[in-house]
């Protein structure tokens, strides 16, 4: 009862000081934000210097028709925009976009929890074989592409040897522009599930024994078992891995560069905008243009991840 | 107003900041009403003391980092005064412009001299980024008149020179001839594609090899390479201003290409290199730079043959574009640089030193004084090189002007040769990109 008053409205307003309501604070609390502040300025003055400045910096850029390289530019408001919608090129960069990452974030989330569903059986040989799955994350992007471009090369490659093996012919993985999709985004995902094969393995042996042991006891199967307990108990880690992968996903560059450097066929927003300035075009405002329309991208998925999605996931 | 930045609001905030930084990194440029064109004013450097350093910005054209260095070593111990950094600024001419305009729009670190190569440089004078060389030519007494002419004129434009040849190509054409041999073909190039398109399926029934013929990678430089077939045609990419590369002729020159591919099934396309898939073996022909040529001969395990490229039903010659590299000297650098990289410049383009580069790279020598008699002894393969240079043709200048049309070029090439695309709707296509690059720009640069 007493806790009860000192926590009502009432009791709060009654123990504000004089100080307090004048907007003054006390000593330790003046003392608390100075400690805040010398901890929290130089990360929030890098971030802004390194990541809004750019920003800002780029938005200005997006309404320039400059030439990269050149000293002058002109302003155009937003003709880069228009151009860019209005342009042959557009639908398909954002179609590749879309493909890529739905595919690559799907696939990279869907066979990382069933490897994590293997690496989380007492099997012998779990250790080495979670480090192998993880391994591919770690490596640089542009030495998994180029041994892969090796292994794809229809005359010299790997696959294109087991190919004539068995009488067959190697498809033109790099030449064609749907197959250099299907390359680059099977290399990605081969990159990338490991990643999610960890998250997903930490968030299975965080699963709570007692519920899933009484899910057993009902005489829930383990396909039962899996689908409505450990899923839902899962939501948190999905979600998770849901936005971080297609942060990264819509970020993807090292392997797109190396493996189609002409981005014939994978020519995602980002992959375009690069090339758009520090391709063979050198259009810098219609690039900065399109950087922007993914950083709206970006923003919105981002947002509506939040709003909509997290409140179907369930925090045990 | 309490912030709560919980690990889901973090998240949120990251990907509001991911994304939009590579440029932006970049130093802006200014927002005049005119735009930049390299100055055509000489530049007087009467009175100018040479700096004491520079960075000389390279990809090493065919494999030339040693050579470039000893001709350095040479240099140091001329000019000691002068030291020359050498920087590997890209592994091929694309990434050595993206440095370049990188360091333009960031303002800072720009070399003394600069490789660039048949597409950039047009570029780089337009935005302002070069200076014209007659000044210090006439100063340093660079002997221009011994240069080959027509590698020199490559550079000329509204009356100045903008650059100097370095690294100068042709594409060649390349055969295997032990595979010739066993398919009972005279050791020779072909004269025509159609002669070489009647030696082909012997050539693939005999070889063992997968291709009689590959076709150059399409991210390398086709728009380079397929003007032979254009030519041959009697077509082009370009004729003056005119983008005419949905004429019949074109499009029946590039027909062709896609039934060499996909009906008479002799022919691929590179997925790389046109001439590491030969020298492997994997075909029996094919056309890349003579900047290839050494790399080839060190790397394959059979005779090698090289011959001028064939024509085509049209015209027999000239079908071989000019290519590579020449050398440039930044605008945005001090007089003193300048003039040292001016030193340097004619120094690395001297006749016994673009001899020991030639030598080292298959590259053509550049100096008509240079004596190449101990090289062709060595490798005479270089002198079908020399000799095609007489029957070169000026490259379309869809190609060379255009910015990011080899680009295009390479794109519709791949729907054609990949895809088996519809040859005339992809060069229609191809035609309303390229006039829409030309009028954008180009033309408003362009002096009258």
């Amino acid at each position: 009862m007493t806790k009860l008053l000192l926590d009502s409205p009432a009791a709060t307003a009654a123990a504000v000081t004089p100080d307090q309501r004048r907007g003054r604070w006390s000593a330790r609390t003046r003392r608390d934000f100075i400690v805040f502040l010398a901890l929290a300025l130089p990360n929030l003055a890098l971030i802004a210097v390194f990541t809004y400045l750019p920003l800002i910096n780029n938005m200005y850029y997006s309404t320039l028709d400059w030439t990269l390289g050149s000293v002058s530019a002109t302003v155009v408001g937003f003709d880069n925009y228009i151009n860019f919608f209005t342009s042959t090129d557009a639908p398909k960069v954002l179609g590749t976009t879309a493909v890529f990452t739905v595919v690559t974030v799907g696939g990279s989330m869907v066979l990382g929890l069933l490897v994590a569903l293997a690496l989380n059986s007492k099997v012998r040989g779990t250790t080495f074989a979670r480090s192998a799955v993880f391994a591919p994350y770690v490596l640089s992007g542009v030495g998994v592409g180029l041994v892969w471009l090796f292994i794809f090369d229809p005359g010299y490659g790997v696959l294109a040897w087991l190919l004539r093996g068995i009488g067959q012919q190697s498809p033109q993985w790099i030449n064609d522009p749907q197959l250099s999709l299907v390359m680059v985004i099977t290399v990605y995902v081969w990159k990338n599930l490991g990643y999610c094969a960890v998250v997903y393995l930490a968030g299975l042996q965080s699963l709570p024994r007692d519920v899933m042991e009484a899910a057993s006891l009902d005489g829930a199967n383990g396909f039962r078992r899996f689908i409505n307990m450990s899923v839902p108990l899962l939501s948190p880690t999905t979600f998770f891995l849901l936005i971080t992968t297609m942060l990264s996903s819509l970020q993807a560059f090292d392997l797109i560069r190396i493996m189609t450097p002409l981005g014939n066929g994978t020519s995602t927003l980002i992959y375009e905008a690069y090339l758009q300035a520090f391709g063979a075009y050198n259009r810098a405002g219609y690039s900065a243009a399109i950087s922007v329309v993914l950083f709206a991208i970006l923003l919105i998925i981002t947002v509506l991840q939040l709003r909509f999605v997290e409140r179907k996931v369930h925090y045990s | 107003m309490a912030l709560n930045l919980d690990r889901r609001h973090f998240l949120g905030l990251a990907g509001a900041g991911a994304g939009a930084a590579a440029l932006a990194a970049c130093g802006g440029p200014s927002t005049g009403a005119t735009t930049a064109t390299s100055g055509a004013a000489d530049i007087d450097f009467s009175g100018v003391k040479p700096a004491a350093s520079i960075d000389f910005w390279t990809n090493h054209p065919g494999k030339s980092q040693d050579v470039e260095k000893a001709i350095i070593e040479k240099f140091q111990a001329k000019f000691p005064e002068i030291k020359v950094n050498l920087v590997t600024a890209g592994a091929n001419y694309e990434e050595i412009a993206q440095k370049f305009q990188t360091s333009q729009a960031a303002k800072t670190d720009l070399p003394g001299l600069v490789v660039l190569s048949d597409v950039w440089w047009f570029r780089y004078y337009t935005n302002g980024n070069i200076i014209p060389l007659d000044g210090l030519i006439k100063q340093l007494d660079i002997k221009v008149d011994d240069f080959q002419k027509s590698l020199v004129a490559d550079y000329k434009y509204a009356d100045k020179q903008w650059a100097l040849p370095y690294g100068r190509s042709t594409p060649l054409f390349y055969y295997n001839k032990d595979h010739f041999k066993a398919a009972g073909l005279p050791d020779r190039a072909p004269k025509t594609w159609q002669e070489f398109g009647e030696w082909a399926p012997k050539l693939k029934a005999s070889s063992g090899a997968q291709y009689a013929y590959m076709y150059p990678a399409l991210a390398g430089y086709a728009g380079w390479n397929m003007q032979n077939n254009l030519w041959g045609w009697g077509g082009s990419w370009s004729n003056g201003w005119d983008f005419n590369c949905d004429s019949t002729e074109s499009v029946a020159a590039l027909q062709w290409a896609q039934d060499s591919i996909y009906k008479d099934k002799w022919a691929g396309v590179s997925s790389k290199n046109a001439a590491d898939d030969f020298s492997a073996g994997i075909a029996s022909t094919t056309i890349s730079s003579t900047g290839d040529l050494l790399g080839v001969l060190k790397s394959a395990k059979f005779n090698v043959g090289v011959g001028f490229l064939p024509g085509g039903p049209k015209n027999e010659s000239p079908v071989c574009p000019t290519g590579g590299a020449g050398l440039g000297i930044p605008s945005g650098v001090s007089k003193e640089v300048q003039l040292a990289a001016a030193t340097f410049l004619k120094f690395m383009t001297e006749p016994e030193n673009t001899a020991a580069f030639s030598a080292a790279t298959g590259y053509m020598p550049t100096r008509t004084s240079a004596d190449m008699g101990a090289v062709l002894a060595k490798t005479p393969q270089i002198k079908t090189a020399m000799d095609q240079l007489a029957v070169t043709r000026v490259q379309d200048n869809a190609r060379v002007f255009l910015p990011g049309a080899d680009q295009e070029m390479a794109k519709s090439a791949a729907k054609i040769l990949t895809q088996q695309g519809d040859v005339k709707a992809a060069m229609t296509e191809l035609k309303a990109t390229l006039e829409g690059i030309y009028t954008k720009d180009v033309k408003p640069k362009l002096k009258s």
